[in-house]
């Protein structure tokens, strides 16, 4: 309505004059029926409409095509992916190792490789899958590579299209824009390798647009296209789906429920509360179907695991540094946005659901610092990871951002954008350094391939190993050794009782869980003969001592004695451990078929089923906010 | 709405992290990474002797030595880089290793002026967690109360010659073709001396002595099987660090295998293995242990203490001392085990101390303590 | 033609020579025919089969056979011998044509020579252990067997085909003894220890082939440039043992057999037993008391070796200080401290010294 004000009073109309009668009675559905789109659009829009009046020749006055931003995200990602960048991060060589064995095993997820052997249907498959069909073609770590950047361009894509339901297309854009630069993805993609994450919240916002449009205008094409694009993101990762739910689709189908109570849009209010329903079954029901193996796995074995330390949990105003990676770097200058995005987001009644679910998810991703997500969590919580609760906070902010991003560059032309860029730039820049700065960084790339070499040797596979300080690069040792670990790298897969009944994850990084992670690597070792584990390679003198005192002796060194390995002598070969988390063949068979069919058809049905041009709902800018806000 | 959704938002926030900061427990955080220090102004006060030593013990933790040594009193004797080693270790230690993970206070006295607490640390170490039990004096100065630190004075060796007969045992393996046969060298002769087995508060636990009865070196394991009626193992363990794994001629070590949470009431028999392997090895370096007694400790606990001197020209990083105690049949009743955390320099003395089971302590007639010990690059 | 001696070789069952039901590609998906065919000169004939190669046609009988033979032992998992006999078995059927007489038993490594019957030209097979071979020949010169083809001990299959298949067997005995494995046990004996030295001697010839025919084997063992024991033993089935004591003192103890002109050696290592009569002595210095032991030797007399663990503990009225000292140069010592009035004693292993009473330090 404000905005109609200022629109009318930039086209010579008198500034001071009352124009709300008016302005509503534009605004009402008989008048929306006789204006067409783009007028409607103008009308609604101040910033359009002041562009169109004051500066209608100037390029950034109009939404940037989508391909263009697609563009700058491949110019942006594209050099640091190929680069191998996250090669270095926590997870990527977690998700390589995942990958490869998919390549060798399709339809057997039980891997021997780790923890004496654990079911990869513990973790949802698409994006191994795939990695692993590309790798035929690119090899593992490029596949790796590939198929992040498939997510990373997926993602302003979906942030485009998702921004869409709340704010114009002009905004929406500079919002994807945005988020090519957000730091929380650059520290999810280039710190903490996580894949998954990345590529199931790029498909998930794409999705929720057709939720919107199956609850407003009950398209079958939306509800069909909704659907499998949910799978295919519950199929990347079941995380993002399960708070997706409520962080990303609640703010939805509120503001679904609000334009059909003010009729925006053509649905009634119980068809909107039905048609989510029919959604959320079908959805539902398909992902139970898509990750069965999953769910049973779950069900069978319960995450009963001691609680794991993680910094992410931790309270930010009490540990500076903590503060500064999973805070400071993630938002980066969106910092600066935080009270433009409260105070815009409560303006509006159409981007209050937003900002609540932003403002819920901000929390959440604050870990520690506030008691909330304990309280709502209860045990989750010290299972969960809050960095990626970032990273979903700054992607909901995005449609507001992309507002004011259009109102300042409507005040202030060249120098908004050269601010903006700079802003945008900047936040990037400081995740990329940050990488090499901070005090939680995965130790240096350790070359390991005498280790792999040592045990594909002479019989060395015999026998099960582990590695201790090596970090991330467990799992690359475990990708290319024929030998199997009873260490590993993903802690929801763990079932033996040494690991389990310790709050600490892997072996590997033992010293950083301190007693209890000592706790659990002496319980291995004692255990060394049931196991037949035989041979440990250390990459940190640290542990030397414990190793002499409990009876190892050191036999090899390899790489200037940057990496030893150690034996003890009277270990038995090792034996197939018997398990009762063996998937049967049938689950296999699921695994190895469900998940990259439902992508493939997702991929199918967007080129089959091309996008429909949806009326925009524009932002109701506040009546009040006849002076431009400037954040 | 438009004022009232963001005040309400903001103070929301607010009020949470402030719970989170005052009200509600922390997640515990990995450790030995630095997470820096808090927010200033969120930071502990010195209001109390209790504050006081919490904030100077969580500046330890964190390694924040310039904050830490600004917290102690004036009357501290003692200069930063002397202050900090004390903390960190020296001479590759097992403090050197070490890292303080949690803590208890109590005080044991407390005036206005002055107050003495007791502090339990719980170090995380490489071979478990190590326990110091340490009484600190706190004064009050000006607003806030500050910790007084004692002088502390670092061992120092004299320059000395020390004559060393090198004396060790390499290992060349041969060939088939020479006189000694394809087989080389038979494994070393090792016996187990006595063995028994009790049942304790925290399982069974299987213990006694083994012997090298050869002329060479030997690396020793000795596991256990626990057996059942029917035959069938129950549980099967190993001495793991409760041994001294190289045992040179003739030389003997207690072993003790605990079998957790398990009782001797269903074990008919106990299946004995030892293992041993030819090694390499030096019969230095020479670690006497002086002046051994059983005392009570300040907890009321029974230890048996004593001194380690290091009658060799080199320095032991970590000493393990492994004791053995006999009733008065000279049967073994138990074994502890305990580490020093202070390196062990030539020709110097470090204190021990390892506990005696309560149940245990009015039984034991004799004891005998055998020394294992690490050293940089000598594994 | 009939077969004419059932007794001595036996004729391929004509079903055999039959159309093959399967292709005969089917060998090369036999495992174990294929194992026992590799490297053999059949193999080089079949094993093209699957690129379009056709048996030439004097082969087609036999390559029907063996297809069918391979069959059964893919099937079976018959050990490679099994084939050698069902290939005799069923091959001898089929060969009326022509015979051949072998010798009942071989020297290992001579050449040998086949009388044969017929006029007409023929192939002659050979399997046996680690061997096959295929050769041309002429019926009426007869077979001759070079002297490599038989090196290795064991029952061979000779195989005579022309238009049909006949085949005998001989066994190839170990030649004269060429060499004499010697084991010992232990590596390592203390001295004075009854029955602890034990050795095995084997025969073996020139192709180590082990030679079980019986031989006399004399052992000799010498300490320095005494003579420990000498004893001659009768190999049973090629093996000769003994079991002996330990001498008297420290050193090597050289351990020869003896066969004909072949000897081996090894050698043991006698080593002190445990310490004996061990004595300490011990004084006053300025930093406690410096104890030693007198050189410690064994109940034999010899030097127990340097490195030897000797643990001295000093006892006074409330503490107790001990040490465990190596050995070096037969001597043990150590530092001890005790103000007070002090018992040492020492002990090396299981085995106890004297105590050594000191007065307390005035």
């Amino acid at each position: 309505m404000a905005a109609l004000t200022v629109g009318l009073g930039r086209l010579g109309l008198p500034e001071r004059g009352n124009w709300r009668p008016i302005a509503t009675y534009i605004s009402s559905k008989p008048c929306r029926q006789i204006l067409n789109r783009s007028s409607m659009q103008l009308a609604l829009e101040p910033a359009s409409l002041s562009t169109a009046v004051s500066y209608p020749r100037e390029g950034y006055s109009r939404p940037i095509p989508l391909f263009a931003i697609v563009l700058v995200a491949l110019a942006v990602h594209g050099p640091l992916l190929l680069m191998q960048l996250p090669a270095g991060s926590f997870d990527t060589n977690f998700h390589i190792f995942f990958a490869s064995h998919y390549a060798h095993h399709w339809f057997d997820p039980w891997n021997e490789k780790w923890f004496a052997g654990f079911s990869q249907t513990t973790y949802p498959p698409l994006t191994h899958q795939w990695i692993a069909l590309l790798s035929n073609v690119f090899g593992l770590k490029m596949a790796y590579m590939v198929v992040q950047l498939i997510g990373v361009l997926l993602l302003p894509v979906g942030v485009f299209r998702f921004a869409r339901i709340w704010v114009d297309d002009r905004s929406a854009s500079h919002a994807a824009l945005g988020s090519v630069f957000l730091g929380a993805l650059a520290f999810l993609v280039y710190q903490a390798g996580q894949l998954a994450t990345v590529t199931s919240a790029a498909l998930y916002l794409n999705a929720l647009p057709y939720f919107y449009e199956w609850m407003t205008e009950a398209s079958g094409g939306s509800l069909i296209k909704g659907i499998v694009v949910s799978w295919t993101a519950a199929a990347a990762h079941h995380v993002t789906l399960i708070f997706g739910l409520v962080l990303f689709a609640g703010p939805v189908l509120w503001v679904a429920w609000l334009d059909a109570r003010d009729e925006r849009v053509p649905g009634s209010v119980a068809g909107v509360i039905s048609r989510a329903m029919i959604f959320a079954l079908l959805v539902g029901a398909g992902v139970a179907m898509v990750l069965a193996p999953y769910w049973l796995a779950l069900i069978q074995h319960p995450i009963h695991q001691i609680p794991i330390p993680h910094d992410s949990r931790a309270n930010f105003l009490l540990n500076s540094i903590t503060g500064i990676n999973y805070f400071v770097i993630p938002y980066g200058a969106l910092i600066l946005a935080l009270p433009f995005i409260v105070i815009r987001g409560a303006s509006s009644p159409r981007l209050r659901p937003l900002l609540i679910g932003f403002w819920i998810t901000f929390i959440f991703g604050l870990g520690g610092t506030t008691p909330l997500p304990r309280l709502l969590l209860g045990r989750a919580y010290e299972i969960l990871t809050f960095e990626r609760f970032t990273f979903w906070a700054t992607l909901m902010a995005m449609p507001i951002v992309g507002v004011l991003v259009v109102e300042l560059m409507d005040r202030f032309h060249a120098k908004a954008a050269a601010g903006l860029a700079l802003a945008a730039v900047t936040t990037l820049g400081a995740a990329l350094w940050w990488l090499a700065a901070n005090p939680f960084r995965p130790a240096g790339t350790t070359d390991v391939d005498p280790v792999i070499a040592f045990l594909n040797r002479d019989g060395h596979d015999a026998f099960r190993y582990i590695t201790l300080g090596f970090g991330s690069e467990l799992a690359k040792v475990s990708t290319y050794a024929n030998a199997g670990s009873v260490d590993g790298d993903y802690n929801s897969a763990r079932l033996l009782p040494e690991m389990t009944h310790y709050g600490s994850a892997q072996l590997t990084n033992a010293k950083f869980y301190g007693s209890s992670g000592m706790a659990a690597l002496r319980a291995m070792l004692s255990h060394a003969n049931r196991y037949g584990l035989k041979y440990i390679f250390v990459h940190d003198p640290y542990y030397e001592p414990l190793l002499t005192f409990v009876g190892w002796r050191k036999i090899e060194t390899f790489g200037s004695g940057q990496i030893t390995a150690w034996s003890k002598d009277d270990v038995p070969p090792a034996h197939k451990m018997e398990s009762d988390a063996v998937p049967a063949p049938w689950e296999g068979l699921l695994w190895g078929t469900v998940p990259m069919a439902v992508s493939l058809l997702a991929i199918f049905l967007e080129l089959l089923l091309p996008v429909r041009r949806r009326i925009p709902v524009p932002v109701e800018v506040p009546a009040r906010a006849e002076q431009p806000y400037v954040a | 709405m438009k004022f009232v959704l963001p005040i309400i938002l903001v103070a929301a926030t607010l009020v949470l992290m402030a719970l989170a900061i005052f009200g509600v427990g922390q997640s515990a955080g990995t450790v030995g990474i630095a997470t820096g220090s808090a927010v200033p102004g969120l930071g502990s006060k010195a209001d109390t002797s209790e504050q006081a030593l919490g904030s100077f013990l969580t500046d330890i933790r964190r390694r924040n030595w310039d904050r830490a040594y600004s917290a102690l009193s004036k009357t501290s004797s003692v200069d930063e880089p002397s202050f900090i080693q004390e903390w960190t270790g020296s001479n590759g230690s097992l403090r050197t290793f070490s890292t303080l993970e949690t803590y208890e206070a109590r005080p044991l006295h407390a005036t206005s002026d002055d107050a003495q607490m007791r502090v339990r640390m719980r170090w995380t170490t490489p071979v478990g967690p190590v326990e110091d039990v340490r009484d600190l004096n706190l004064k009050h100065e000006g607003d806030v109360w500050k910790v007084v630190w004692p002088k502390f004075t670092a061992p120092t060796v004299p320059a000395q010659v020390i004559p060393v007969n090198y004396l060790r045992w390499d290992l060349v393996n041969g060939g088939a073709d020479d006189g000694w046969g394809s087989r080389n060298v038979d494994a070393p002769r090792v016996r187990i001396i006595s063995m028994n087995a009790v049942d304790s508060s925290e399982g069974a636990v299987v213990m006694g002595e083994v012997v090298n009865e050869d002329t060479i070196p030997a690396f020793v394991n000795v596991n256990a099987t626990l057996v059942d009626g029917a035959g069938k193992a129950i549980d099967d363990e190993s001495s793991f660090d409760k041994i001294a794994h190289v045992l040179l001629p003739k030389q003997v070590s207690a072993y003790r295998i605990d079998f957790p949470n398990i009782g001797l009431k269903n074990v008919k028999n106990v299946r004995m293995d030892v293992k041993a392997t030819l090694v390499p090895a030096s019969a230095d370096p020479v670690i006497g242990v002086m002046d051994q007694k059983v005392d009570p400790d300040a907890q009321g606990k029974s230890v048996l203490r004593g001194q380690l001197l290091n009658e060799s020209g080199q320095t032991v990083n970590i000493p393990h001392v492994i004791a053995s105690f006999y009733d008065n049949n000279g049967r073994v009743i138990w074994v502890s085990d305990g580490y020093v955390d202070r390196a062990l320099l030539p020709q110097t003395s470090e204190p021990f101390a390892v506990e005696i089971p309560k149940t245990l302590a009015s039984k034991v007639q004799n004891f005998h303590v055998v020394v294992n010990q690490y050293s940089l690059g000598k594994s | 033609m009939q077969p004419k001696n059932l007794s001595d070789h036996s004729v391929l069952d004509k079903s055999v020579l039959a159309p093959a039901a399967q292709p005969a590609s089917v060998l090369d998906d036999s495992v174990s025919a294929d194992a026992v065919l590799k490297d053999s000169v059949l193999k080089e004939d079949f094993a093209l089969k699957g690129r379009g190669f056709k048996p030439r046609r004097k082969y087609r009988k036999i390559d029907r056979g063996l297809s069918r033979c391979g069959r059964i032992l893919a099937a079976t998992r018959m050990q490679p011998w099994l084939l050698v006999w069902v290939l005799g078995a069923n091959l001898g059927q089929v060969c009326a044509a022509q015979d051949i007489h072998a010798p009942t038993s071989v020297p290992a490594g001579e050449d040998t020579h086949f009388t044969t019957t017929g006029s007409d030209k023929a192939t002659f097979y050979l399997v046996g252990p680690g061997v096959s071979s295929k050769s041309d020949v002429e019926l009426a010169q007869g077979v001759r067997i070079p002297a490599q083809s038989v090196r290795n001990a064991g029952n061979y299959l000779a195989i005579l085909c022309s238009d049909t298949c006949r085949s005998a067997t001989f066994y190839v005995t170990p030649a004269q003894p060429a060499t004499l494995t010697l084991r010992v046990h232990p590596s390592r004996v203390p001295v004075g220890q009854n029955d602890a030295v034990s050795g095995v001697a084997l025969p073996f010839d020139q192709f180590h082939n082990l030679v079980i025919a019986p031989y006399e084997v004399n052992f000799q063992l010498t300490s320095g440039n005494s003579s420990v024991m000498s004893r001659a033993v009768r190999t049973l089935s090629g093996i000769a043992w003994f079991r002996t004591s330990s001498g008297k003192n420290t050193g090597i103890l050289q351990v020869n057999a003896a066969l004909n002109a072949v000897t081996s050696r090894r050698a043991v290592q006698q080593v002190a037993s445990d310490p004996c009569n061990l004595r300490i002595k011990g004084q006053r210095t300025s930093k406690g008391i410096m104890v030693e032991t007198e050189p410690v030797r064994d109940c034999s007399g010899n030097p127990v070796p340097d490195g030897t663990i000797v643990t001295f503990t000093a006892s006074s009225e409330n503490t107790k200080s001990s040490v465990d000292a190596p050995i070096k140069r037969g001597i043990a010592r150590a530092q001890m401290e005790a103000p007070g009035a002090t018992t040492i004693s020492a002990a090396s292993g299981v085995v106890m010294g004297n105590d050594l009473r000191i007065g307390a330090q005035p």
